[in-house]
């Protein structure tokens, strides 16, 4: 079912790739623009869809001509618990320039290690020593530019 | 002489050496933890190499990536749990032979084979760039377009599982390859008007993403944390290591030799050249049915194959900068972003670099043999760190590492976007390594195609013209045609068995 769907996305990819592609400029000195690997990317890309997606056809007619019990249930709960990190991330891009960049990792470890139930203690200790080693480590060593945090500088002199 | 003197003096300094250790150390760490795999550690590493000169950069990712191979041998012998996908093979083996208490006995022969193997590819490397150099010198456009087609083909017939998903996902990494302005017109393409995205996609974050947080949202995704309990050990390391290699050297030098071979060739990294070695070992052995019960020759084929596939993958890219495994494509961008341009003018100009990097080859692989030592006597520490504390720590680093490559907030969010494409296409068993191979190979494939087009008046023939070009054109032509011939062949196979089963009966 899910290699069916993804076969779908594929070539509705591909498609819209292609479509892309066919507003890019063409050159008059060159017989093939910059729009030709593009195109031929998003054909590739329509015709692997539409092969994943009919080869698996058959297993999809027998998942639903069975019975509903035999089909195994998706682990819908798993498939969030693996969308935090995404999220912790989107939310280090949205509050590190306020809060800071250290702080907003010690935040992000900490959530991460409680969730599998690490020790709070220790993962307090863990996600604040580690989001300062890695701040000095690249920002004080390496010199990049990691964010401060507004907050942070208000309150500290 | 005096190249080959300033490239020792480029390695053997103390922050060379320090380097060296350190990622060894490394290296070791992330292997022998799993779920965490010596690409990943190799991606972590990158944007830390970025502010070292260009031989402690390369050194770092070398003496990484040959530590990591090893270590992942360590949780497979004490859990039955592969470090890493290279140590997959041979898992059932070394475990077993561990439960009969010989777990340092085989980590000391693994490491031993590790080593072998490892300085077998480089004296590999060392021999047969140079000359292959020579023979690249006189590629055109139209060699380094079927070289890069070559790689990618290969990337898709040699990846293990579904042809069709190996395939898409060769597309994903071509289209990433697209983003940017064009190198012939100049026209943006794919930019939706980011000014970051103009000179295109940086591979770090991509590798980061692919990687590192693909493996991450796995590992959230699947609750599973390693709670077995590990084999005790008492055993001698190294008493019966030399033994063993005196008994299986002919396995030894199959499977370096194998492990170079399948190294070199794009998108077979380590892990197939295990597979494949473990596999011809157990059909030549004298004792076939020991293995599967704790068979000290199931795994010197092995360990040596994977390491040597490490040094392997190095020939085709500094000869022609095309990446033997996903390591080495990481390595392709290190070398760019360090001015050493993949390619074999880099043995002609290259001077005492290349000499350096040789000898880094060979001191991350006998350092491996003091530091695996101490390894392996403390594998405790290892294998019990838990991942429920490691992972948000590799959290952080994919973060700031990506941040790091170019100070950009966009990088972050191409890892994002990236690492949940990743883990989609891996949860569904999409292979990853083609899609590395089109983000590294689509840029050298489209260039050398439109170069090829100019020179030539749009003629297509004259990717035939050039004798080495039809040559490479053919074999490619031979890859693409082998599925079918392969399956005609078992076709026509097939009616004449049966029809010589009555006879005989």
């Amino acid at each position: 079912m899910r290699d069916f769907l993804l076969g779908l996305a594929f070539v509705i990819g591909g498609g819209v790739v292609i479509a892309v592609a066919q507003t890019y400029p063409t050159m008059p000195a060159l017989q093939y623009g910059p729009s030709l690997f593009p195109s031929l990317i998003g054909g590739g890309m329509v015709i692997g869809g539409l092969v994943l997606a009919l080869t698996r056809i058959g297993q999809l007619r027998i998942a639903f001509a069975g019975p509903r019990s035999q089909t195994p249930r998706y682990d819908y709960r798993g498939l969030l618990i693996s969308l935090l990190p995404c999220a912790l991330i989107v939310f280090y891009i949205l509050a590190s320039e306020w809060l800071g960049a250290p702080l907003c990792m010690a935040l992000s470890m900490l959530i991460l290690m409680l969730l599998r139930g690490a020790r709070p203690w220790l993962s307090l200790v863990v996600s604040l020593v580690v989001a300062a080693a890695i701040y000095l480590l690249f920002s004080r060593y390496l010199l990049i530019p990691l964010p401060e945090g507004t907050l942070l500088s208000q309150i500290l002199p | 002489m005096d190249s080959f003197l300033q490239g020792l003096a480029m390695v053997f300094n103390v922050q060379t050496m320090l380097v060296i250790v350190a990622a060894a150390v490394f290296g070791l760490f992330v292997g022998a933890i799993p779920g965490l795999t010596a690409t990943m550690a190799v991606a972590l590493l990158v944007p830390i190499t970025f502010y070292m000169d260009a031989t402690p950069a390369i050194a770092a990712i070398v003496a990484t990536s040959a530590m990591a191979i090893f270590a992942g041998d360590i949780p497979g012998t004490y859990l039955n749990i592969p470090g890493t996908p290279a140590s997959a093979a041979y898992v059932g083996e070394s475990y077993r032979l561990a439960q009969k208490g010989r777990a340092r006995e085989t980590l000391g022969t693994n490491l031993i084979c590790s080593v072998i193997g490892g300085l077998f590819g480089t004296m590999v490397l060392v021999f047969v760039s140079p000359s292959l150099a020579e023979m690249a010198l006189n590629f055109s456009s139209f060699e380094y377009f079927w070289l890069a087609l070559l790689g990618l083909s290969s990337s898709i017939f040699i990846a293990i599982g579904s042809r069709v998903k190996a395939f898409l996902s060769l597309t994903v990494g071509l289209l990433l390859s697209t983003v940017g302005l064009d190198m012939m017109s100049g026209a943006p393409r794919f930019t939706f008007g980011v000014p970051d995205l103009m000179a295109g996609i940086n591979f770090i974050p991509v590798m980061i993403g692919m990687f590192a947080l693909n493996e991450i949202m796995m590992f959230y995704g699947s609750r599973a944390e390693a709670r077995s309990v590990p084999v005790m050990a008492k055993d001698s390391v190294f008493a019966n290591a030399p033994g063993h290699v005196k008994t299986y050297w002919r396995n030894i030098l199959r499977g370096s030799s194998l492990g170079t071979l399948i190294g070199a060739l794009p998108g077979a990294g380590a892990d197939i050249a295990a597979w494949i070695a473990y596999a011809l070992g157990k059909s030549r052995s004298k004792e076939k049915e020991k293995y599967g019960t704790g068979h000290i020759e199931g795994i010197v084929d092995a360990s040596s194959a994977n390491n040597s596939g490490i040094s392997g993958a190095w020939v085709p890219a500094l000869v022609f900068g095309i990446p033997g495994d996903t390591i080495t494509a990481i390595v392709i961008g290190v070398l760019y972003m360090k001015g050493m341009n993949p390619g074999p003018t880099i043995f002609m100009n290259g001077g005492g670099q290349v000499y350096a990097l040789f000898t880094v080859f060979f001191v991350a692989n006998l350092i491996m043999l003091p530091i695996g030592y101490l390894a392996i006597r403390a594998s405790k520490v290892f294998i019990l760190t838990p991942r429920k504390l490691l992972m948000p720590v590799i959290l952080s680093f994919c973060i700031v590492g990506a941040f790091a490559i170019n100070n950009s907030i966009t990088d972050i969010w191409i890892m994002l976007i990236i690492g949940l494409v990743a883990f989609v296409l891996a949860r569904n068993d999409f292979p990853m390594a083609p899609a590395i191979l089109g983000l590294v190979l689509g840029g050298t494939l489209e260039n050398s195609f439109m170069s090829s087009m100019l020179k030539s008046n749009g003629d297509l023939l004259a990717f035939f013209e050039r004798p080495i070009s039809a040559a490479l054109g053919a074999l490619v032509i031979l890859i693409w045609a082998l599925p079918t011939l392969i399956r005609l062949f078992r076709h026509w196979r097939r009616p004449a068995q049966t029809d010589q089963t009555p006879r005989s009966s």
